[in-house]
């Protein structure tokens, strides 16, 4: 399999990685290697049809700031139409405004016949249905389980293990920047600005932490469960959002009194998304710390089901692409590709 | 600041392990007191090889409005013969929990008190908050029982449209 990386930075030299790592699996059980023919980040682009060095893309990134040695200058969509690969793992960061590039990176890659893994929110929790049917219109697959709570596989096992089930509601905690804060505020009584450069100086949250804190990350992935798992038709801006920028600490210590935490959480229930801030038990699996991210699927066969895992992180991510990877070579493998 | 209403209203759920004697038409006569008080009858279990001293052993479940009209099935129970072996009654109710933060003068938790106590089916509250009344970021708990699922509906209805209207953060509780 051909494959072209889409955005080169911390999820695109992860997957990069890891595709070099796992060439003996990729082998072994489909008979063929993944090569990766193509990478471009917002500057430059590389390609041989050959097969580039994993390991080179990244060392040259790291040194350079570039993955390629040739500029950028417009005309990726006709490279990504034109040139001759299989799957395109696109990986640029989200852009909650209007889905760019990974939106026209994605469609094109469709309409040209070629198969999408991403990580990128963007596109999905904006123009999902479009997404959806160019895949199916052109029969190939798009597939994004990385672009939801990195290595925990909540898409992949809902739609694929869990398919005979009803699930009727989902909630649960989809980042984790905010858990950490929120924990941090608990356990140590600061207030939210401390915590908050607490999580900044640890790398956890960024410069400008309003994607997270304001809950517009967690809102991105709940609207992409929302139309992934419940067929709804649904864009981040159907969720009704509240962040935790006003949580103080005694908000904080009078939930403490009723031996429960905050902690911001998204719901899926009755048609109805929200994002909130939400006080839960002490001992409930929700009340998890650290920067875990957690999903509880409420299904009528197998009742209550609880998904926890890492939810960002070059390694994590990387898991979460490369079990879509797998997933499309094994199809395409059933099929004698 | 809290404010209590009595549990009137609420329904009080009785489980009962009944021993009758093994002739027919007892079950009909353990049944219909519960009926005859306007109770709701939702499940009975008859165990037809539990025989203790000669008695067969019948769980029944069943809604009734109070104490009182328990007290009135006993009697009949008592009169017709009717063993009770073991009784639990309890009356089911929904917790009530509401955070909510920001510039929250001491009038409004009144105003939001007095609203809750008027609310049909709550059947208690209690409101603690801490912060003075002049600070910008007050926090208010507001947590008690409904007597019916319902009402829980309607207070976060209740709590979305004034958390709205005044620029509160509201933060509800999780089951």
């Amino acid at each position: 399999m051909k494959v072209v990386i889409a955005g080169f930075g911390t999820v695109g030299q992860g997957i990069a990685e890891v595709i070099g790592m796992r060439q003996e699996l990729f082998t072994k059980s489909f008979g063929q290697p993944v090569r990766i023919v193509g990478a471009f980040d917002s500057i430059s682009f590389v390609k041989s049809a050959k097969g580039l060095d994993p390991i080179e893309l990244v060392e040259r990134k790291t040194a350079t700031g570039r993955v390629g040695t040739r500029e950028v200058d417009g005309g990726i969509k006709e490279f990504i139409e034109e040139y001759d690969f299989d799957t395109l793992i696109e990986t640029t960061p989200t852009n909650i405004l209007d889905a760019e590039p990974g939106y026209t990176h994605i469609m094109a890659a469709l309409n040209a016949g070629k198969n999408v893994v991403t990580s990128n929110k963007g596109p999905l929790a904006l123009r999902f249905r479009e997404l959806s049917k160019a895949a199916t219109k052109n029969k190939v697959q798009l597939r994004y389980e990385a672009a939801v709570g990195g290595a925990m596989p909540i898409i992949n096992l809902s739609r694929e293990l869990l398919r005979g089930e009803t699930i009727y509601s989902l909630r649960g905690i989809l980042n984790g920047t905010c858990n950490f804060i929120l924990n941090r505020m608990k356990d140590e009584g600061l207030p939210f600005e401390q915590a908050l450069r607490e999580a900044q100086e640890m790398g956890i949250a960024e410069r400008d932490p309003s994607y997270d804190i304001d809950g517009v990350d967690s809102a991105c992935k709940l609207a992409i469960l929302a139309n992934a798992i419940f067929g709804m038709d649904v864009t981040f801006n159907d969720v009704m959002r509240t962040g935790i920028r006003s949580i103080t600490e005694d908000a904080i210590a009078l939930a403490g009194e009723q031996k429960r935490v905050i902690r911001l959480i998204g719901e899926i229930n009755n048609g109805r998304l929200e994002v909130s801030p939400r006080m839960v038990p002490n001992g409930h699996p929700l009340a998890v710390g650290g920067t875990l991210n957690i999903v509880q699927l409420i299904t009528d066969l197998a009742g209550e089901i609880t998904v926890i895992g890492r939810g960002a992180g070059r390694k994590e991510t990387a898991s979460a692409l490369l079990s879509d990877l797998l997933a499309i070579l094994s199809e395409e493998h059933a099929k004698g590709r | 600041m809290s404010g209590r209403k009595t549990l009137e209203g609420t329904l009080m759920k009785v489980n009962v392990d009944l021993r009758l004697k093994d002739i027919p038409g007892q079950l009909v006569g353990a049944l219909e007191p519960i009926s005859a008080n306007d109770g709701n009858i939702r499940g009975v279990v008859h165990h037809h090889d539990d025989k203790v001293g000669g008695r067969i052993a019948v769980n029944v479940t069943f809604e009734i409005r109070s104490e009182q009209v328990l007290d009135k099935i006993m009697e009949v129970w008592k009169k017709r013969e009717v063993d009770v072996a073991k009784i639990d009654a309890f009356f089911e109710t929904y917790p009530i929990q509401y955070l909510i933060v920001g510039n929250i003068p001491t009038k409004e938790l009144e105003s939001i008190t007095k609203a809750l106590e008027s609310m049909e089916n709550v059947a208690s509250i209690e409101v603690r908050y801490t912060g003075s009344a002049n600070s910008s970021s007050r926090a208010a708990l507001v947590t008690g029982k409904a007597s019916k699922k319902e009402a829980i509906g309607s207070l976060d209805q209740f709590f979305k449209q004034r958390s709205d209207k005044h620029d509160y953060i509201l933060i509800r509780g999780l089951d």
